[in-house]
């Protein structure tokens, strides 16, 4: 029998040592930067892997150079290919192996800081001595929970209003008609521009671009998704019902949004066939870099530009834009820190602008300038932009305007499943499966349930 | 096989054993018997010539139905982006470009790489250890072979999601996720199915041969892999061949275990395509249709070389489906 | 097996209960040396249950007492996670869309592969080229259908609405509209019925040829040759197909997952491509809900169990085996 034994005593054994090793869960997050030392004259060296960056373009490639300056030779930058995945960050954190930077959303910050899956950086912002006076007042809002700063913000993305300005004039309503100042206009403007019909749509009159600017019509109506704070979620006031169920109205008088969505999708949006070019659009509000992708592609499409108005016609933009931040055990917070600085300072920026501006003088194009999230940067190269003639400059000119009226959402521990439940919510009415006010008051639970366990997460790491 | 793979057995009643077999799940039971020569003989009825000549028009509309989507994905992969949409057969401007820009816009032979080393190491070390597991089971006898081969059938019912959460969390303990290695390590120790289908083919084999090896002095193991695998040949071949193709269609393991765009397999790589410039992306059909056709051949030779194999391994077993 | 060492017996000399105790001492021995040659042969896939199947079970059972993401350690809240996905009204929908998606496409699934494999039982010689074609498709992964659904089924200029078009048809936004986005995703994986199509075809070539020659005599026409002949032989195959296909398509996810969910696409119809297992894998992948998700996982697991043994109940009474009297 000894032998028997032996054979099952090898089975057992080594079950249990496969168990030991990966069987038993603990967390495997954490490493905070207490022991880092951040200094702008310390000699740098050791890795730095960075995710979520791509950086392929000019703007980005002249800045990546400018920062690896910063850095000294010694230290090593490897750019992780693609864009962020969350899920492949957390893993990365999960698995103890977190890159030493991350290049996020600023609207995926407050998560991931209740997570404990990025540490804050006050203690980087003061080592290094980065001035965060320079940076957009709501950009910083933004990654700031609980007094705390979790990322270096930097761009900013605006919408304004673009339109084809032959199918207006042909349906004889006027840039004013679209620019969401006149909600009732707005509708009267849709059903002008609109061809719907046989098979299904072949002009789109206005598109209201939902689930994701429904943030810019509630705030358009002078209302807000999320109290200042960030602590209460308020995505049943009047406002957002009501500015729900007027942009899912657009789309009805459209033949629905799923024939609208199918038209849309069927659209080359990025070449030479988008929907402008092709006059299959009226008018929709869009975001600030689509600009440069029309003049890029199709420039003599007939647009026609505006910001986007609030209901008393005042120009507004729902802000976003990215941030840098510090994965939690990460192993080289010192060189994080100064490459989340240099890539935001102001030299920077400036040799991105030149490299720009140069490609597009190169190419015959103008300039229509970048917004950094970095005011100051931003007033020095909107100094630098070249005219390309109407309607270009009236583009450029309303994305300047924009930039200088935004709202965004309040930082918040939860703003994944806030997101979630708000197109969920936008979603279900889209579909006709409940009406705006229904969806809403869903979502509002689904939220404040979310917020409530996010801060409660939040405050105990604080603690 | 993919974790989320639920394949019953399918195949002859097992061999006359001692009753303790009996204890097999009812699943086990509830299968037809196969024979996989029906097959290959022809329609074996006299039919009237009217019978025929409807089932092959009908066979004919229907065949231009299933093999339609694959001439429509060729003939859009060679159409300029403008024009993927327009459901030509053949493209208006026909264009080589998306066949060089994929290899641009997509590390495609870094993924073709991966793919193939996962593929070799996955249906070799299943196919040898799920023989040995199978040998172990049909040649032994021992108190509770039945009910430890019931065992064996029941982990078939298991849904991969009930054991997918812990067993990322063993790769993570050993430092493995964001490495091709949880794609393939698990097959060291042999997978129900293919244990089904060869001990089903071992018990089919002489005994008296074995035996002979044994009074001549053959150790087990030389009994094994000198006599028993040689004769077995066919059956190998088909759990290599499935588990080829198992391995071109394991989605949900590459998503949750490949990090760098370097070290994705074929299908998550097609699948992070499909996320860069689909809807939700840059509008760049073309490349993704490029891709699908790119990934999409290799199955298809496959198919071809080994097209005995799979047809008679799905018949006398059943695949997914 | 008689092992050699069992051939080994007392001269026939010895009293009889002396014998007995030789033969049976020898018998435990030879079976000892046995047990562990089998062990050996037997060791791979011991280590692998154990391992992957055996102790993940335990532990998931045990997560899913727990709230766990991986970063953290896990924090035991009892029943929690079960409570909760009583009242998430996600869950609910998954497992609607999941229970429409298999109600609705099996049964389908079953009569296209028997109606092929009808016909290729007829097509007499025709039949090896036609299997073929039917079969390819079945070798195109996965992802790449996810990715011919969305073309193939574009509401506004997909193939499929186009054909309907020439018949008059106005074809529904199949990829965007959540009324049609399932019934287009059953549409499509009828195209991969190649296997089943093989098993079914297989059966029919094994009926007896003298069971119709006799049906013939009987004077029975082709309905009821088929009602009494045809369709009790291949049961046993039709029940074998219907018992897998339910099992996968209660965990759909990867053509779904394709065309709906993944980095980027926050395609507006999601909701109808919601499957369960594919909620079920956000939870844990994406959200890293690690607790949560395992509660879910047993939910599916108690869910598969069910419907099959209610499959295997019907089936005994409704399958005919050769040999049953």
């Amino acid at each position: 029998m000894n032998r028997l034994h032996s054979a099952g005593a090898i089975v057992a054994g080594a079950a249990a040592v496969a168990l030991m090793l990966g069987g038993c869960a603990v967390g495997t997050g954490g490493g905070a930067d207490d022991d880092a030392d951040y200094d702008p004259d310390a000699e740098l060296s050791g890795e730095l892997s960075v995710m979520g960056f791509s950086g392929v373009d000019e703007v980005a490639t002249s800045r990546v150079e400018v920062t690896e300056a910063e850095l000294g030779a010694d230290v090593e930058v490897k750019l992780i290919e693609g864009d962020l995945d969350i899920q492949q960050f957390l893993s990365a954190v999960a698995s103890g192996e977190p890159p030493e930077l991350l290049y996020a959303d600023r609207d995926q910050i407050g998560s991931l800081a209740a997570r404990g899956a990025i540490i804050p950086v006050d203690r980087c912002i003061e080592g290094e001595g980065i001035e965060m006076d320079q940076f957009r007042e709501s950009a910083v809002e933004q990654v700031t929970l609980d007094g705390r700063v979790y990322g270096i913000p930097e761009f900013n993305q605006v919408q304004v209003t673009m339109a084809n300005a032959d199918l207006l004039s042909a349906a004889g309503v006027s840039i004013e008609d679209v620019n969401g100042s006149d909600r009732e206009a707005v509708t009267q403007a849709n059903l002008a521009l609109a061809k719907t019909g046989g098979g299904g749509v072949s002009v789109i009159g206005f598109d209201s671009k939902l689930p994701e600017f429904l943030p810019l019509w509630v705030a358009a109506a002078g209302g807000a998704l999320l109290s200042d704070d960030g602590r209460t979620a308020m995505l049943d006031s009047q406002e957002a019902v009501d500015s729900l169920a007027w942009a899912v109205g657009i789309y009805e008088d459209q033949g629905g949004f799923s024939a609208v969505k199918a038209f849309r999708d069927s659209a080359d949006f990025f070449g030479e066939g988008n929907q402008f070019a092709t006059n299959t659009l009226g008018a929709m509000p869009m975001e600030q870099w689509y600009i440069n992708v029309l003049n890029e592609v199709s420039p003599d499409a007939p647009m026609a530009f505006d910001t986007v108005r609030t209901t008393d016609g005042e120009p507004i933009a729902f802000a976003g834009g990215s941030a840098w931040a510090i994965p939690s055990g990460t192993e080289n917070p010192a060189a994080a820190c100064r490459w989340a600085k240099a890539m935001t300072s102001l030299d920077a920026w400036r040799a991105a602008a030149e490299a720009r501006l140069s490609v597009r003088e190169e190419e015959g194009k103008p300039f229509t300038g970048i917004l950094t999230g970095n005011s100051v940067a931003d007033d020095e190269i909107r100094d630098m932009v070249t005219s390309g003639g109407e309607p270009w400059d009236s583009g450029v000119e309303a994305m300047y305007e924009a930039n200088d009226n935004t709202v965004s959402l309040p930082a918040n521990p939860a703003d994944a499943e806030f997101e979630q439940a708000m197109q969920d919510a936008v979603n279900s009415v889209l579909n006709g499966e409940a009406t705006a006010e229904e969806a809403l008051a869903e979502a509002q639970t689904t939220a404040q349930k979310a917020l409530d366990e996010g801060w409660e997460k939040l405050e105990s790491r604080d603690e | 096989m993919t974790g989320l793979d639920v394949d019953l057995p399918v195949g002859g009643p097992a061999a006359p054993g001692p009753k303790r077999d009996a204890a097999l799940p009812a699943a086990a039971t509830a299968v037809p018997p196969t024979d996989v020569e029906a097959l290959r003989r022809g329609g074996r009825r006299r039919r009237g010539k009217a019978t025929r000549l409807f089932a092959w028009v009908a066979l004919a509309l229907l065949g231009v139905v299933f093999v339609y989507p694959f001439v429509w994905l060729v003939s859009a992969s060679f159409k300029p982006r403008s024009e993927v949409f327009d459901n030509r057969l053949i493209p208006e401007t026909f264009t080589f470009d998306n066949y060089v820009q994929v290899w641009q816009e997509a590390p495609l032979a870094l993924w073709l790489l991966n793919t193939v080393i996962v593929t070799v190491l996955a249906s070799v070390t299943v196919t040898i250890s799920s023989a040995m597991v199978a040998w172990g089971f049909a040649y032994f006898r021992f108190r509770g072979r039945g009910a430890l081969f019931g065992l064996v059938l029941a982990t078939m019912m298991l849904p991969g999601a009930v054991t997918m959460i812990p067993v990322f969390l063993i790769w993570n303990g050993l430092g493995q996720v964001g490495t091709l290695t949880p794609l393939w390590a698990g097959n060291l120790f042999g997978s129900a199915f293919y244990i089904f289908l060869l001990r089903q083919f071992f018990l089919g084999l002489p005994r008296d041969l074995f035996e002979a090896a044994r009074v001549d002095g053959a150790s087990q193991w030389a009994v094994f892999w000198r006599i028993a695998l040689p004769l077995c040949k066919p059956a190998l071949a088909v759990t290599l061949v499935f588990e080829v193709q198992a391995v071109w269609t394991d989605l949900m393991r590459a998503l949750i275990y490949l990090r760098d765009t370097e070290t994705f397999t074929v299908p998550r790589g097609l699948k992070s395509l499909v996320d860069a410039f689909g809807f939700g992306g840059e509008w760049h059909w073309e490349i993704i249709v490029t891709a699908s056709v790119i990934t999409t051949i290799p199955m298809i030779i496959v198919f071809f070389l080994a097209q005995r194999q799979i047809i008679d391994g799905v018949a006398s077993t059943g695949l997914k489906g | 097996m008689t092992s050699t060492a069992s051939r080994v017996g007392g001269g026939a000399r010895q009293r009889p209960s002396d014998a007995r105790q030789e033969r049976e001492r020898s018998r435990r021995r030879a079976s000892r040396r046995n047990v562990r040659s089998a062990l050996l042969f037997l060791s791979p896939w011991l280590i692998g249950f154990l391992v992957f199947t055996a102790w993940p079970m335990i532990y998931s059972a045990y997560l899913s007492l727990t709230d766990y993401d991986v970063i953290n350690d896990p924090e035991f809240v009892g029943l929690a996670n079960y409570a909760e996905m009583a009242t998430d009204p996600k869950i609910l929908l998954a497992l609607g869309n999941t229970a429409f998606f298999t109600v609705v496409q099996v049964p389908l699934y079953v009569l296209v592969s028997l109606a092929l494999a009808l016909l290729l039982d007829r097509a007499g010689r025709a039949s090896s080229f036609f299997r073929t074609v039917f079969f390819l498709p079945k070798m195109t992964p996965p992802v790449a259908v996810g990715v011919l659904f969305l073309l193939l089924f574009n509401g506004q200029n997909g193939l499929v609405n186009t054909v309907l078009g020439w018949f008059g048809i106005d074809g529904p936004a199949w990829t965007t509209d959540p009324a049609w986005v399932k019934p287009g995703l059953i549409f499509m994986s009828l195209w991969t019925v190649g296997a089943s199509v093989i098993i079914l075809l297989a059966a029919l070539r094994n009926v007896p040829e003298q069971l119709y020659e006799s049906a013939k005599l009987d004077g029975a026409g082709f309905w009821r040759t088929s009602m009494s002949v045809t369709l009790p032989m291949i049961s046993p195959a039709l029940f074998f197909i219907i018992i897998v296909n339910t099992i996968a398509g209660l965990q759909t996810f990867d053509e779904a997952y394709t065309a709906f969910f993944g980095a980027g696409n926050t395609t507006y119809s999601n909701d109808a491509a919601l499957f369960y297992v594919i909620y079920l894998f956000q939870q844990a992948f994406e959200f890293l809900h690690m607790g949560y998700a395992s509660a879910m996982a047993w939910g599916l697991f108690l869910v598969i169990m069910i419907v099959t043994a209610i499959q295997l109940i019907v089936s005994r009474r409704l399958v005919y085996y050769e040999g049953e009297r």
